[in-house]
């Protein structure tokens, strides 16, 4: 975290010296590849597997969707099978019967399109206790605009499997700028919720809604996420490390080639609130 | 050990054999610039009615002649200097004879003061070895008028750049962590300012510079790639002077004089940006109260105790530091000293001792109540060398010695501040104890065939304080495979290496102005850095061998062809190198370095290689001087884990190398400079495709690593001096004008492949500007075009 904050700070001083422009490069183009997105939690509305596939750099059509694979989750504990089903109006795919995962089960993604068989497995890891949020008004300086920051309040209970990822959705839209990911792990420590903990890179006006939602991933996932990060940030300059696909947690099981993309099963803690003068 | 032994013991008994064969008599001397006493070393020393007895000074100013029957006529000879002839009787003090010299009063070019002989290039042993003499480095024109040592060095064969701007050296395939870089004998770990965009070295301050990049003597270790010798100026015994130059960046002073008598000197000298002070100017507080600034000072000590004694004691200290509204400071630091004795022993026994300790530090703090902190580290290397050297006779010259180093890495700390939500991280410390056995001996067998054979032994040990981690199977996966923990206590060997580095190298004189040079050098370096950008930044991680990571090791191979001229006018030089490099690491993908006790679960290990061809044609003498250089190049890796295991070019392999350098003196005002360099392009990895994910759309990248290229670099600079007709004044001024990219060159730093919200390349949508139009595209970013700047020089 605090790397990356050194990072942006040379980012910052680069437009010192340094001038933009938009060009044209000729780029290589590669057959498409697919691109799934699992999200398997223990809340049916966020539960859905996304097949796509990858276009030309320049391609400003949408992403082809595939809409004839075969999707569906085991669960490892007990050998329940849960199907998935395409819904066009979504573009995704989601659980027959709204299905959820199960806290402390193990879980197998199988995704099966065109000859090939896609497999991910993942344990839905039991969440942290979240306790309240506080809501603190700040001035402006440096680094953080005029507004109102949260602070949240909690226990991790837990000695490892530490990841987390916490989303927010302020009035109905998902704060999904490079600079919306937060992703957290032990490496400070584990008392940071018992103290309380300020999501100090979100700003809030007066009566904004705001809906938080707190991950606790596996680590593939995590470091998945993590490397999605540092290639959206990866300016392509010498201070950037080589540009890589972030590593996959889904396998090719069979059929050959590759997959994008990764699974990520989560319990998920949501609180929500809205902004207000108290 | 026993190889070692018997090979230390063959050259002791060669050494006694030919020496008890070639042993005559010699006159010798030392050679003085008249006036300030400053030996002069370089200087041509012959006897008229046989110019084949004649000799080289030393960096010491002295020489040593066979004695031929006399009276007879010793020639002195030197650039910028009037000849002298001096008739020698059998009354004279044969054993130290004092010349004095004084310079040309017409001498159109400002005198060089260089240890280099003018057919040096040809006649010496030396491979891939150059010097820029700082008169020379002063010429060249400079971003923002700011005259810059590494990244005049870039301009020679085989030195590669990692992209504008930067003062970082890849030599002949490697890494930027793989050149030693030393003041006076001592390493400097982090060799820039500003993040790379200018060296630590003033130039006033410096007194001359050697790079070694094929054949490094033996005396020299650590690094695998090159020595980047500098030696801070000593100051003159006559009077106080000065000099120093106000730029558009940074002014600087240097003052240097007489300290208690002629026999011993002073010079301190400085320099500071002044950035900071036109932040303050702006009228946006947030820009206005920012602090940007980087300063060097350094002074040296020098005694002359007797004839034979000569002790130097000088130290470098050079500070950046960036600070943001005093919420954010980021600052780091180096801190070099050295002493030298240096003693005559007898006439044919040199001793020459040097201790230093070198200390490279940072420290990042952020003051804030909820996450303030304060995060640093500490980098000290401490160390001793004792050179002997011994000259049987005037074809045979052997060096032998010892150099000590204790590395001090200091833990990784990160403090919170009072209050903050975040918790301490401490690291163990990382220490290292390196003894060097070195020896080696330079002969010439015949008129034209010379050979020098060194061996150096590095004895490593990693010793504690430390913690060594034990893994599943003995493999450093994550983590979460270490099975135990072995804490050490202060000094105890956590793990040892060892390895002998054989440096051979031949001369053949084809005929008397050209000669045929073939050389061998293996080398190890037993610390490194971790990282996988191309640009060193000030927090890189320094790593030392341990248990789990190996020293990486270089074998070099290299021929060339030396001619000179028109009487020593031209230098034309061919040169070719292969070289293999082991143990190099890498980062994993998505690696956390800075702030891991165990680091090697986030590095791969694999092998290199580089081969190239180098080409330099270069005028010393005349009105018109400078160089031009070609290299054609390849530098591979081959990594476990990355590209598939297959073979890739690291970012600065750039096959195509050119550089032109031009000096052109108008008349006794007016002076030209003007450089011009083509490398191709960076080797990077484009995207092949794109893709959504998490409601990004996010760049697809082949399997491959840096398959692409950026489009090839050229840029020209230029630069004009007025030097003011004011001979004979106390105050002697000029100004130069310089001009970085004539042209305006819109070379690329980098391509980011994003998203064009609105048509605009760095639209931010707010709820009152929404996004309307978004589709792909590619920003480039460049950095100095057409950057003008003017510096005032003065001495008096």
């Amino acid at each position: 975290m605090k790397e990356k904050f050194l990072y942006l700070i040379i980012i910052a001083l680069l437009p010192l010296v340094s001038c933009q422009e938009e060009v044209f490069l000729e780029l290589k183009e590669n057959p498409s590849t697919v691109v799934i997105e699992a999200i398997w939690t223990d809340v049916s509305g966020l539960n859905q597997v996304s097949v796509s596939r990858s276009k030309g750099y320049y391609d400003s059509e949408q992403a082809e969707i595939v809409t004839d694979a075969e999707v569906y989750i085991l669960n490892q504990n007990t050998g329940e099978k849960f199907n998935f089903q395409y819904l066009p109006q979504a573009q995704t795919y989601l659980p027959i019967n709204n299905r959820v995962a199960r806290p402390g089960n193990s879980y197998q993604l199988n995704v099966i399109y065109d000859t090939c068989h896609y497999q991910s497995v993942g344990i839905t890891l039991h969440p942290p206790r979240l306790d309240s949020i506080a809501v603190d008004f700040r001035e402006e300086r440096p680094f953080r605009e005029e507004g109102y920051y949260l602070t949240i309040y909690g226990d991790i209970p837990f000695t490892s499997d530490n990841n987390y990822r916490i989303r927010i959705v302020r009035n109905d839209t998902l704060l999904n700028r490079r600079n919306d990911y937060f992703l957290f792990d032990d490496e400070f420590g584990t008392e940071i919720l018992n103290r309380g903990f300020e999501l100090n890179g979100y700003a809030f006006k007066k009566n904004d809604r705001v809906r938080l939602e707190l991950y606790r991933l596996n680590r593939d996932a995590f470091d998945y996420l993590n490397e999605l990060v540092g290639l959206l940030f990866n300016d392509g300059g010498l201070f950037s490390p080589p540009p890589q696909n972030p590593t996959s947690n889904i396998k090719v099981i069979s059929g050959g080639g590759d997959v994008l993309g990764y699974f990520m099963t989560s319990t998920v803690v949501n609180a929500s609130l809205t902004i207000d003068e108290d | 050990m026993k190889f070692f032994l018997l090979t230390i013991s063959l050259f002791s008994f060669l050494c006694i054999s030919v020496y008890a064969q070639e042993n005559s008599l010699t006159v010798k001397g030392i050679i003085l610039e008249a006036g300030t006493n400053v030996p002069l070393p370089g200087a041509n020393v012959y006897w008229e009615m046989d110019p084949q007895k004649g000799d080289i000074s030393n960096v010491d100013g002295l020489f040593s002649v066979p004695q031929v029957t006399l009276p007879a006529t010793l020639i002195i000879t030197y650039i910028g200097f009037e000849k002298i002839s001096q008739t020698i009787t059998e009354t004279d003090n044969l054993g130290s004879l004092r010349i004095l010299l004084r310079p040309e009063e017409r001498s159109l070019e400002e005198v060089v003061v260089t240890e280099r002989r003018a057919d040096e290039n040809v006649r010496g042993m030396e491979m891939g070895k150059s010097i820029l003499p700082i008169s020379t480095i002063k010429n060249i024109p400079a971003l923002f008028g700011e005259v810059d040592l590494l990244r005049s060095l870039q301009l020679l064969p085989g030195i590669q750049t990692a992209g504008e701007g930067t003062t970082g050296l890849f030599v002949r395939g490697g890494s930027s962590d793989q050149n030693l870089i030393q003041i006076d004998g001592a390493p400097v770990y982090n060799p820039s300012h500003f993040f790379g965009f200018f060296s630590v070295f003033n130039p006033d301050a410096l007194e001359n510079v050697e790079l070694y990049r094929g054949n490094i003597p033996a005396q020299y270790g650590g690094r695998l790639s090159s020595l980047v010798d500098v030696s801070l100026k000593e100051g003159n015994t006559q009077s106080i002077r000065g000099e120093g130059g106000i730029g558009t960046i940074s002014s600087r002073l240097t003052v240097d004089g007489p300290l208690f008598s002629d026999k011993s000197s002073f010079v301190i000298s400085g320099r500071r940006t002044y950035a900071d002070i036109f932040l303050g100017l702006a009228n946006d507080p947030n820009i206005r109260n920012n602090a940007l600034h980087f300063y060097d000072l350094s002074g040296k000590l020098m005694f002359r105790p007797t004839e034979k004694d000569k002790i130097t004691i000088s130290s470098y200290y050079g500070s950046d530091y960036l600070g943001l509204s005093e919420l954010f400071g980021f600052g780091w630091s180096n801190w070099v000293n050295s002493g030298v004795w240096k003693r005559s022993i007898s006439d044919i026994l040199f001793l020459d001792v040097n201790l230093y300790y070198s200390q490279y530090n940072y420290e990042v703090s952020f003051s804030d109540e909820e996450n303030g902190f304060v995060w640093d580290n500490k980098l000290a290397e401490t160390g001793g060398k004792v050179d002997l050297m011994f000259l049987p006779n005037d074809k045979w010259k052997i060096n032998a010695g010892y150099h000590g180093q204790y590395y001090g890495f200091a833990p990784i700390s990160l403090l919170p501040d009072p209050g903050s939500a975040i918790s301490t991280i401490e690291t163990n410390p990382r220490n290292g104890i390196q003894n060097n056995f070195y020896i080696s001996s330079l002969y010439d067998i015949s008129e034209g065939l010379s050979i020098e054979a060194g061996l150096r032994l590095g004895l490593y040990n990693q010793v504690g304080k430390g913690v060594s981690y034990i893994y599943e199977s003995g493999v450093p996966q994550s983590n979460e495979s270490i099975t135990d923990t072995i804490t050490y206590s202060s000094f105890a060997n956590m793990k040892f290496y060892n390895g002998l580095e054989p440096r051979v190298a031949l001369r053949y004189m084809i005929s008397p102005s050209l000669s045929f040079k073939a050389a061998y050098n293996r080398n190890f370096q037993y610390i490194q850095v971790a990282t996988n950008s191309s640009a060193g930044l000030p927090i890189d991680r320094w790593v030392p061998a341990g248990p789990h990571i190996s020293p990486i090791r270089s074998d070099q191979y290299s021929i060339g062809l030396f001619q000179n001229l028109s009487n020593n006018m031209w230098e034309v030089s061919i040169e070719s190198y292969y070289k293999d490099f082991n143990n190099i690491i890498d980062l994993r993908q998505g690696a956390n370095i800075i702030f891991t006790d165990n680091i090697e679960t986030e590095i791969r290990t694999g092998r290199g290689w580089a081969y190239g061809l180098e080409f330099l044609l270069r005028k010393n003498i005349g009105k018109t001087t400078g160089w031009l250089g070609y290299t054609y190049s390849r530098t591979y890796r081959q990594i476990e884990g990355i590209s598939m295991g297959l073979p890739f070019n690291p970012r600065f392999d750039r096959p195509h190398d050119l550089s032109l350098v031009l000096n052109h003196q108008i008349n006794s005002v007016w002076s030209t400079s003007f450089t011009f360099v083509y490398t191709t392009g960076q080797a990077v990895t484009f995207p092949i495709g794109v893709y959504d994910i998490d409601t990004q759309r996010v760049p697809l990248y082949g399997p491959m690593r840096n398959e692409d290229r950026f489009p090839d670099y050229h840029r020209a600079d230029a630069s004009v001096t007025y030097k003011r007709p004011d001979a004979g004044r106390k105050w002697r001024g000029s100004w130069n004008f310089s001009i970085y990219n004539i042209y305006g060159r819109k070379n690329p730093f980098s391509y980011q492949f994003t998203e064009i919200l609105n048509e605009e390349i760095n639209f931010t949508p707010t709820p009152e500007q929404p996004i309307v139009t978004r589709r792909p595209g590619v920003v480039k970013t460049y950095l100095f075009t057409f950057l003008p700047s003017i510096t005032y020089n003065f001495e008096f």
